[in-house]
């Protein structure tokens, strides 16, 4: 090692204990979700077993409605003025909001088999979940594929933006299509009091676990943008240190 | 100059090209008819009925013809790099976005007024009241091509934008593609009245949010 090898470039990052904990208390709340579902919730009279993942189904459906519309406002934040922090919470509302539909798309199947007798309906909300997933890999992938990440920033940022106004318009236009979907929670709620108890766990852990996920995306996304200014000033000091 | 004046001198422009070259605009034709053809081929079995597919091979054909020219909206500033110095020269992006919002119509009108008459000849039906349904096209023509251009626009710097182009417009303009077909199918039964209306409010409800919004948008996204 010579004299005037350069120093190691440490930079400091916090350990993000607060995340950490967030985790592990989605988690934890998911666990009870689960145990108590298991345990304690009496199997449906007509629908039996199946019924059972109404309570994750729901429950994801709440998270992708949260994320995906706190996605389209950052995003609208972002045009009109523009801010790298909304412009990466954004972002990762968006992945996150993708992660749930799957789940809602995944789940919702599973039920109507056995409720509708058939695994996918053309049904307004089914076909709203699709049409807006679809919108919002679109504009994942996008923002991979601009030629410069500024002008894919803006362009995903308006993309996304546009969104809400199709969503309400095709939800409105396939609810006029014509409609299945059980209206539990506006139509008089959930009876049974266990039911109730694992409903709202099941929502409180999912909402911890992905808002957890928004903040561990947003703060790789963040560190990504100072390790790409750090390496920007690095390579900046060099050539002066090359030149003097 | 005021936008509006600006607008109808890039529109004029681009007709005046688009007259002089006729390229996208004769295989955007070639390719709705094909659409139509195929679609015969992949719906119409001997004996059936082939009335009730009209709707759906209709607005299918027109929305896979407007992303035909779609595609190719945005290619003479692109290829010679004019776009920066368009928007420069007209005072922002609004006259650019609503030209060639308006070429995009021109286009899908003459499609329509192609592909609706032989839509009717192939499959053997007749429309006896022909007012919703021409009212249907209109809305869902300007609302297509509003929403198309703002694709096209905001994808011009975006590499694989043959493929997102529909990813991104399909979904968002379901609700003109799921109101037109409901219009045509309510005229050809011969059935008027509420419906019908409900669903051209629909249709016009949209247009004006994205005729609106777009321009918006298109310039907000297209700022250096």
């Amino acid at each position: 090692m010579t004299a005037h090898s350069p120093a190691p470039l440490q930079v400091p990052v916090k350990q993000p204990w607060l995340l950490l904990a967030g985790i592990a208390l989605g988690l934890a709340l998911i666990e009870a979700a689960l145990w108590w579902i298991a345990t304690k919730t009496p199997p449906d009279i007509i629908l039996g077993v199946v019924q059972k993942v109404f309570y994750f189904h729901v429950a994801s459906a709440f998270v992708m409605l949260l994320t995906l519309t706190a996605a389209a406002g950052t995003s609208l934040y972002d045009l009109i003025r523009p801010d790298d922090r909304a412009d990466a919470l954004a972002r990762s509302c968006l992945e996150v909001g993708v992660v749930f539909a799957l789940c809602v798309l995944t789940s919702g199947p599973l039920w109507a088999r056995k409720s509708w007798g058939m695994y996918w309906t053309w049904e307004p909300r089914l076909t709203l979940t699709l049409l807006v997933t679809l919108l919002a890999v679109a504009v994942i992938a996008l923002r991979g594929l601009a030629e410069d990440p500024q002008s894919g920033r803006r362009v995903g940022a308006a993309m996304a933006v546009m969104g809400a106004p199709a969503s309400f318009l095709i939800h409105v236009a396939v609810k006029w299509w014509g409609g299945a979907h059980p209206q539990v929670l506006q139509g008089g709620g959930i009876r049974s009091s266990e039911m109730r108890v694992a409903f709202w766990l099941a929502v409180a852990g999912l909402i911890t676990f992905a808002a957890c996920m928004v903040v561990a995306r947003f703060r790789d996304l963040r560190l990504q943008d100072r390790a790409r200014s750090l390496r920007l000033n690095l390579s900046a000091l060099e050539l002066r240190r090359g030149r003097a | 100059m005021t936008t509006l004046r600006l607008t109808w001198l890039l529109l004029q422009k681009d007709l005046r090209i688009a007259a002089r070259s006729r390229e996208v605009l004769g295989f955007t034709l070639l390719f709705s008819v094909l659409c139509v053809l195929i679609f015969a081929f992949g719906f119409l079995q001997s004996g059936s009925a082939a009335v009730r597919y009209v709707p759906g091979v209709l607005w299918v054909t027109l929305l896979f013809a407007s992303s035909m020219s779609l595609l190719r909206l945005f290619a003479a500033e692109e290829e010679g790099g004019t776009l920066p110095l368009v928007s420069a020269t007209t005072a922002g992006t609004v006259p650019l976005f609503l030209s060639k919002a308006g070429v995009q119509l021109v286009f899908t009108t003459l499609v329509t007024a192609l592909v609706l008459p032989m839509v009717l000849l192939f499959f053997d039906a007749r429309l006896d009241a022909p007012g919703p349904v021409i009212a249907s096209l209109l809305l869902g023509l300007v609302g297509q091509s509003v929403v198309g251009t703002l694709c096209a626009a905001l994808l011009v710097h975006v590499r694989l934008r043959e493929v997102l182009l529909p990813l991104v417009l399909y979904p968002t303009v379901a609700p003109l593609v799921i109101a037109g077909v409901k219009v045509t199918s309510m005229a050809l039964q011969g059935q008027s009245g509420q419906g019908t209306t409900d669903w051209l409010t629909l249709m016009l409800v949209f247009d004006l949010v994205f005729v609106a919004a777009s321009p918006w948008l298109h310039g907000r996204a297209m700022q250096r």
